[in-house]
């Protein structure tokens, strides 16, 4: 259960239908995560906007910034978020064995990733453990692939899905009942390490499938 | 030293920015500046920390607790000290942001029942946010509404965001605001 009301868009005042109006176009529906913020519009709508700004091509590409999102809310244990990020990804053209290796240190050994592509995954590794100790070499890595803009947006999708996932996890946010039946692909390739997400992780896949 | 650049002179795209910064803080932060580099980010994540520095559903004196607590529990100190001398500048006592340590807030006198009840779910937060369970929410419920709630839970994740965005980009803002507060 949801633990604040979902605010439909019938009953959204007009900054709250202009953030759904944004989430669609992105989402191609009204996620629940988006309609439980409908409680306070002046804030949903800042920041909602951070993540409009993430789900789209800008200075870095939107696939790259998927591959983080999947990388961070994975680490987060959010089945939420993965589970909707599988789907981003996979209309974007990232295949469900790229997704797979992206978990743990498998993205290093994998064919699937470039060396631009495995240089971000580790930052975002880092960043997440311990933000105060990235390694120099690291550092190195991104930086022969991307420029100051470029890193500045790649540090600001990881930490926003971090957030996103504590958010929508404490809030209790469920999973739309249309992806009840959808198969998990990174928590199939490795479960999730909190107990309380395995549980989530266990109810969800019991399920039934939506028609 | 910041891993990318501290942009000084804003560039055409960030002009507006730096100057609605300067406006709401009195002058611009380094955090606005390690930012300049990508305008459109750098619009976003400003307008989010102005909207949230500031009194909103929530004092914003209490607010600045919040904040505090979140960045010694995420073990990220971004800040830390100019969100104290805000907490002062706002009447927050010392005894109040000392009592935020560790747990001692549980303890402490000088926190209301709905206060303390706010430190808990930043604590769960921060521990796994999948496991944020009925004794948490049913204390929330009784001090605040769904439009505190959801200002609080949006504030508590965004602080935990920025601390690991800033600390990762090494930016460091002793000082936020240079205008009066109270």
């Amino acid at each position: 259960m949801a633990r604040l009301p979902y605010i439909e868009p019938e009953d959204a005042d007009p900054v709250t239908k202009q953030v759904y109006d944004d989430a669609e176009a992105r989402f191609e529906m009204v996620l629940n995560i988006f309609k439980i913020t409908g409680n306070a519009p002046e804030i949903a709508e800042k920041m909602w906007q951070v993540y409009f700004d993430i789900l789209q091509d800008g200075q870095v590409s939107w696939v790259d910034k998927e591959l983080l999102i999947l990388k961070s809310t994975k680490i987060g244990d959010c089945l939420y978020c993965v589970t909707q990020h599988e789907v981003v990804a996979g209309r974007l053209g990232v295949t469900p064995e790229k997704q797979a290796d992206i978990v743990g240190v498998e993205y290093r050994h994998s064919d699937h990733f470039t060396p631009a592509e495995v240089a971000i995954l580790d930052l975002c590794a880092h960043m997440v453990v311990d933000p105060e100790d990235i390694p120099t070499e690291v550092w190195a890595a991104v930086k022969e692939h991307y420029d100051d803009g470029q890193i500045v947006e790649l540090v600001a999708t990881v930490g926003a899905y971090l957030q996103v996932s504590k958010f929508g996890d404490a809030l209790g946010v469920q999973l739309e009942e249309v992806w009840h039946g959808h198969e998990p692909v990174l928590f199939g390739a490795e479960p999730p390490v909190s107990a309380a997400s395995r549980h989530h992780l266990d109810e969800f896949l019991a399920q039934a499938p939506s028609a | 030293m910041p891993a990318t650049m501290v942009l000084d002179a804003p560039t055409a795209d960030v002009e507006e920015v730096y100057r609605d910064a300067s406006e709401h803080f009195g002058h611009v932060p380094n955090f606005v500046k390690v930012l300049g580099t990508n305008p459109a980010f750098c619009r976003s994540i400003t307008d989010l920390v102005i909207r949230l520095l500031q009194d909103g559903r929530v004092p914003w004196a209490f607010k600045e607790l919040v904040i505090l607590k979140t960045l010694r529990a995420s073990g990220t100190y971004y800040s830390y000290g100019a969100h104290e001398q805000l907490a002062i500048s706002l009447g927050e006592t010392a005894d109040r942001i000392g009592d935020l340590n560790n747990s001692l807030w549980r303890e402490s006198p000088h926190f209301t029942t709905a206060e303390r009840a706010v430190f808990a779910l930043i604590e769960q937060i921060v521990e796994d946010a999948n496991d944020v369970g009925d004794d948490i929410w049913e204390p929330l419920r009784d001090g605040w509404d769904h439009g505190q709630l959801l200002e609080l839970s949006a504030l508590i994740t965004t602080v935990i965001n920025l601390g690991r965005m800033f600390d990762t980009l090494g930016v460091s803002d002793p000082v936020l605001f240079t205008r009066p507060v109270s």
